[in-house]
C-alpha cells in the first residue's frame, strides 16, 4: 500500500528556554516491508543539523536553535507498505536481539501477568499471540470493551485532528495524521507487552510508528516487536490487538519509549533561567 | 601464597636483602639519626606547597586532607617489571576487544563463555553504545589496574579500573616530592621515569581523535568542577598536557560538533578526556537533570564528530561481577592463558558457595558489587564479630550484590612511621594508556597501609602512598 503521510507537531517552549538541542527520531527507514519513496523532516535550523544512526539503527536528527515562540516540525512523506503478517525483516544496523532482553524501569510488570506462560515457551509464537490478548485484556480501559470504540477513538481523533493540526490531503488519498503524542494506552500495553516477555526469555523491543486508517485509529502509534529465532523480529500491536499490517509504517525502535520519543529538547547548559523546559508536543 | 607470613619486598626469608633493595637499604643505614624524620615533615610541607588534598565523602574532620606520603620508596627490578606489564597488557587488550565485541555481534555470549543475562541486564552495561565505531576502536583508553603482590612472582589483579580511574597526579607528585628529598638516591640508582605520563597521555588522546581531526587535535579535560574530590588531579593534568580544562556549560554542541565557548569565539574539541561518570555526560541521552554535561554530546560522539576518553559503557569490563570471567575473557579474543592472575572469587548468590561463605566470613573478604574507594567491604581478620553479623545479614538479604574473596596476604614494604621502619602492606596501580600503541607508566601508585597490619589501602580509609621505582637493566 501506498502511503502518504504529513505528521505535524508544534513544541512550546517557555518563554525564557534560551537556545535548544532537540533530537528528532522522526525518520523511518527501509525494511523488506516498507520502503520509503520520499521523506522530509522540516523545521527551523533543520538545514544545519548533524544526522546520524542511534544504538538501535534509528536516523536521528540533532538540531539546535534558539526558538522563537511556537515551533513547528512537520514530518511528511510517501511510504510504501506490504503486509507480512507483522514479520519484520532484519535490517543490518541493528543491533543482536539479546540487547532487548535488558529490563529497564519502564518495562517492569507483575509476575502475574506473565507466569501463566512460563510453560508455553516451547511454542514462543502461540505464547506471543497469547501474551498480546492477556495484555490487551489487562491494560483496556474499564468499559471501552463493551462501548463502540472505534466510532469512540474515531471522534477522538478527529477532534484532535481539527484542533491541533494541519493535515494535507494529496491526490493518491493522503492519510491524514492527526498531531496527537502517542496515546498513553498504547505506550503502557506495547511496555507492559516487552516487560513480559523479556521476563519469559524473549528479546522484545517498542516501536514507534504511523497508524494510517485502521478503523479510525489514526496518528503516532507504540507497538511492541518480540523475536523469534527462525522467523526473526514479528511485530505485536496489543492495543489493537493485532500483528502490524500494511497501514503500521515503523519509525523506530528501542528498548523502551524513552529511547525512541519522537521529540527530545533540552536546554543549552549555560544559558540562564534553563534549569528544566517542558515540552508540550501538541 | 602463604597465608601466615606476608611476603617482604626488601627482606628475603633468610633476612638477606633482596636484590632491588640493596642501594636503597644502604642509603638508609647511611642516614644520620632523625634524617628521615626530617624528610618525612619536609615532604609534608611539599605536599601541602603543590596542594595536593582529596576529599572524604561523609568525614566529619573537614573536607580537604592531605593524602600521607611514605619517604622509602618501593621498589621493583626491571625483570618483575617486565612480566608484569606484559600482563596488565595483555589484559587491558583483552578488555578492549571484550568491549567492541559486547556492544557489536557478542560472538563471547553466542559462544556461551559469558552468560547473557549478566552483560545485557548488568547497570554497567550501556546500550546507547550499541554499534557505535570508536577511533581505532580503543574503549578504555585510561586504566588503573589495581594489583597486589603476595609471593616473588606471585601477583594478582584485584580491580581493572576502566572508567576513570584517579591518582595518577599523586604518582607524578610523589615521583617530584622525592626527587627534592633524596636527590642522591637518585643518583645511585637508575629508576625509569614517570614524568613522561603527561606526554604519553597527550598522545594517546590526540592519537584517538576523529578522522579528520588535523595534525593537532584539540582536547578538553571536562570536569565536575571544583567540588569533585580529584579536581586538583583534572587541573593538572589538564596544565601539564597543554589541554583545556572544562566545565559542562563551556562546552556546546552544534551541527552535531563539539565547540569550546573562548573569549575569541567558538573552538572546535576533538577529543575529550571527560572525568564526569557516564550518566552525567549528556542530560539528552542520559540523566536528564544533569547539570555537569552538556546536551548532545553523545550525539556528537555517535556521528563521529568527537572522541570520549573513556568511552561510555566501559563499567562493564571492570564490573565486579564481570571480573571472574576476565581469563575467561582473555583466552577468548587473544587465545591466551592470563599472565596475571584473578583472585579467586565466591559467588554468593550460588547456594553451597554462599553457605561455605557465612561458615568462613571471618577468613574472608566482602566487596559489593557496585562499591569503589574501600567503602561498604569487609575485612574478614580485622573485623570485629558485630561487623561479621552485620554482612553475614546483608549477603543473606542480597547476595547478588556482594562478591567474596579470600584474604590476601598482601607484600609488605619498609615504611617509615613512629616507631621507626616497619613493613606494611602494600598494593600498587600502575597506569596504562590505550590508543595508537599501549603505553604502560613504570611503576605507578603505591598505596601502603599505614596502620599495622592493616589490609586496607584506600586514601579513604587511611591509607598513603609512596613514590614507586621501577628499576632499568
Amino acid at each position: 500500500m501506498r502511503l502518504t503521510i504529513h505528521h505535524e507537531l508544534t513544541v512550546t517552549p517557555p518563554e525564557d528556554a534560551g537556545s535548544l538541542v532537540l533530537q528528532l527520531l522522526l525518520t523511518p527507514a527501509n525494511h523488506g516491508n516498507q520502503r520509503v519513496e520520499s521523506w522530509r523532516v522540516e523545521m527551523p535550523g533543520i538545514g544545519h543539523a548533524a544526522r546520524f544512526a542511534d544504538a538501535h539503527g534509528n536516523t536521528v536528527h540533532l538540531v539546535n536553535l534558539r526558538p522563537e515562540g511556537r515551533l513547528r516540525i512537520s514530518a511528511s512523506g510517501r511510504v510504501v507498505t506490504t503486509d507480512t503478517n507483522g514479520i519484520v525483516a532484519p535490517s543490518e544496523t541493528e543491533p543482536v536481539p539479546t540487547l532487548y532482553l535488558r529490563t529497564t524501569a519502564l518495562t517492569r510488570v507483575p509476575v502475574t501477568l506473565y507466569g501463566k506462560f512460563r510453560n508455553m515457551k516451547h511454542d514462543r509464537i502461540a505464547l506471543l499471540h497469547a501474551l498480546m490478548e492477556r495484555v490487551s485484556e489487562t491494560y483496556a480501559e474499564p468499559g471501552r470493551q463493551q462501548q463502540s470504540q472505534d466510532a469512540d477513538l474515531q471522534s477522538q481523533g478527529q477532534s484532535q485532528s481539527q484542533s491541533q493540526s494541519q493535515t494535507q490531503n494529496s491526490e493518491e488519498g493522503a492519510e491524514p495524521i492527526p498531531a496527537e503524542i502517542i496515546a498513553p494506552s498504547a505506550e503502557q500495553m506495547a511496555h507492559a507487552f516487552i516487560g513480559a516477555a523479556r521476563a519469559l526469555d524473549i528479546p522484545a523491543r517498542y516501536v514507534t510508528g504511523y497508524l494510517c486508517g485502521i478503523d479510525g485509529h489514526e496518528g503516532l502509534h507504540a507497538w511492541a516487536e518480540a523475536y523469534e529465532p527462525t522467523l526473526g523480529w514479528i511485530g505485536f500491536d496489543p492495543e489493537l490487538q493485532l500483528c502490524p499490517t500494511d497501514r503500521h509504517v515503523r519509525l523506530a525502535a528501542g528498548l523502551d519509549a524513552a529511547d525512541v520519543r519522537p521529540v527530545r529538547a533540552v536546554p543549552v547548559a549555560g544559558e540562564p533561567e534553563t534549569v528544566s523546559v517542558e515540552v508540550s508536543i501538541a | 601464597m602463604d597465608e601466615n607470613v606476608p611476603f617482604d619486598e626488601m627482606y628475603a626469608s633468610d633476612g638477606s636483602v633482596r636484590e632491588p633493595y640493596r642501594v636503597l637499604k644502604q642509603w638508609i643505614e647511611e642516614q644520620p639519626e632523625r634524617a628521615l624524620t626530617l624528610m618525612q615533615s619536609d615532604a609534608e610541607g611539599l605536599f601541602r606547597k603543590l596542594g595536593i588534598t582529596f576529599a572524604v565523602y561523609g568525614s566529619d574532620e573537614g573536607n580537604e586532607k592531605l593524602i600521607p606520603f611514605d619517604v622509602i620508596p618501593r621498589i621493583i627490578s626491571a625483570a618483575e617489571w617486565r612480566r608484569l606489564s606484559k600482563g596488565i597488557e595483555q589484559r587491558v587488550r583483552a578488555l578492549n576487544a571484550f568491549l567492541y565485541d559486547i556492544y557489536h555481534r557478542q560472538e563471547i555470549i553466542k559462544a556461551g563463555r559469558v552468560p547473557e543475562k549478566l552483560i545485557v541486564n548488568n547497570a554497567a552495561f550501556c546500550p546507547q553504545m550499541m554499534g557505535l565505531n570508536p577511533a581505532k576502536n580503543v574503549y578504555a583508553h585510561i586504566i588503573g589496574v589495581d594489583i597486589v603482590r603476595v609471593g616473588p612472582d606471585e601477583f594478582y589483579v584485584l580491580e581493572d579500573n576502566l572508567r576513570t580511574p584517579s591518582g595518577v597526579s599523586y604518582m607524578l607528585e610523589d615521583r617530584e616530592a622525592m626527587m627534592q628529598l633524596a636527590p642522591d638516591l637518585f643518583q645511585r640508582s637508575r629508576v625509569a621515569p614517570v614524568e613522561t605520563y603527561p606526554e604519553n597521555l597527550r598522545r594517546t588522546l590526540q592519537s584517538v581523535a576523529p578522522d579528520g581531526s588535523g595534525s593537532n587535535p584539540n582536547i578538553a579535560v571536562l570536569t565536575p568542577g571544583i567540588y569533585n574530590s580529584a579536581y586538583f588531579e583534572h587541573s593538572f593534568l589538564a596544565d601539564q598536557m597543554g589541554a583545556h580544562l572544562c566545565e559542562g556549560p563551556d562546552l556546546f554542541v552544534e551541527g552535531g560538533k563539539v565547540y569550546m565557548r573562548t573569549t575569541t569565539g567558538p573552538e572546535r574539541v576533538d577529543v575529550i578526556y571527560r572525568r564526569i561518570d557516564d550518566e552525567y555526560i549528556d542530560p539528552l541521552t542520559f540523566n536528564p537533570d544533569s547539570l555537569l554535561g552538556v546536551p548532545g554530546l553523545f550525539n556528537a560522539y555517535r556521528a563521529g564528530n568527537v572522541t570520549l576518553v573513556n568511552a561510555p559503557g566501559t563499567g562493564i569490563a571492570d564490573d565486579k561481577a564481570v571480573y571472574t570471567y576476565v581469563p575467561a575473557i582473555i583466552e577468548f579474543y587473544l587465545g591466551e592463558k592470563a599472565i596475571l592472575n584473578n583472585v579467586p572469587t565466591y559467588n554468593c548468590t550460588d547456594e553451597d558457595q554462599r553457605a561455605w561463605v557465612l561458615e568462613n566470613i571471618g577468613d574472608l573478604v566482602v566487596k559489593e558489587v557496585h562499591g569503589s574507594g574501600g567503602y561498604g567491604m569487609l575485612v574478614g581478620p580485622t573485623s570485629t564479630k558485630a561487623q561479621q553479623a552485620e554482612f553475614k545479614k546483608k549477603i543473606e538479604a542480597r547476595p547478588d550484590n556482594y562478591i567474596v574473596q579470600p584474604t590476601l596476604a598482601l607484600s609488605t614494604c619498609p615504611t617509615y612511621v613512629q616507631s621507626g621502619i616497619a613493613p606494611r602492606h602494600v598494593d600498587l596501580r600502575p597506569y596504562v594508556l590505550v590508543g595508537d600503541e599501549v603505553r604502560i607508566t613504570p611503576g605507578g601508585l603505591t598505596r601502603v597501609a599505614l596502620k599495622k597490619g592493616s589490609l586496607v589501602v584506600n586514601s579513604s580509609q587511611g591509607g598513603g602512598t609512596k613514590d614507586t621505582w621501577v628499576l632499568e637493566d
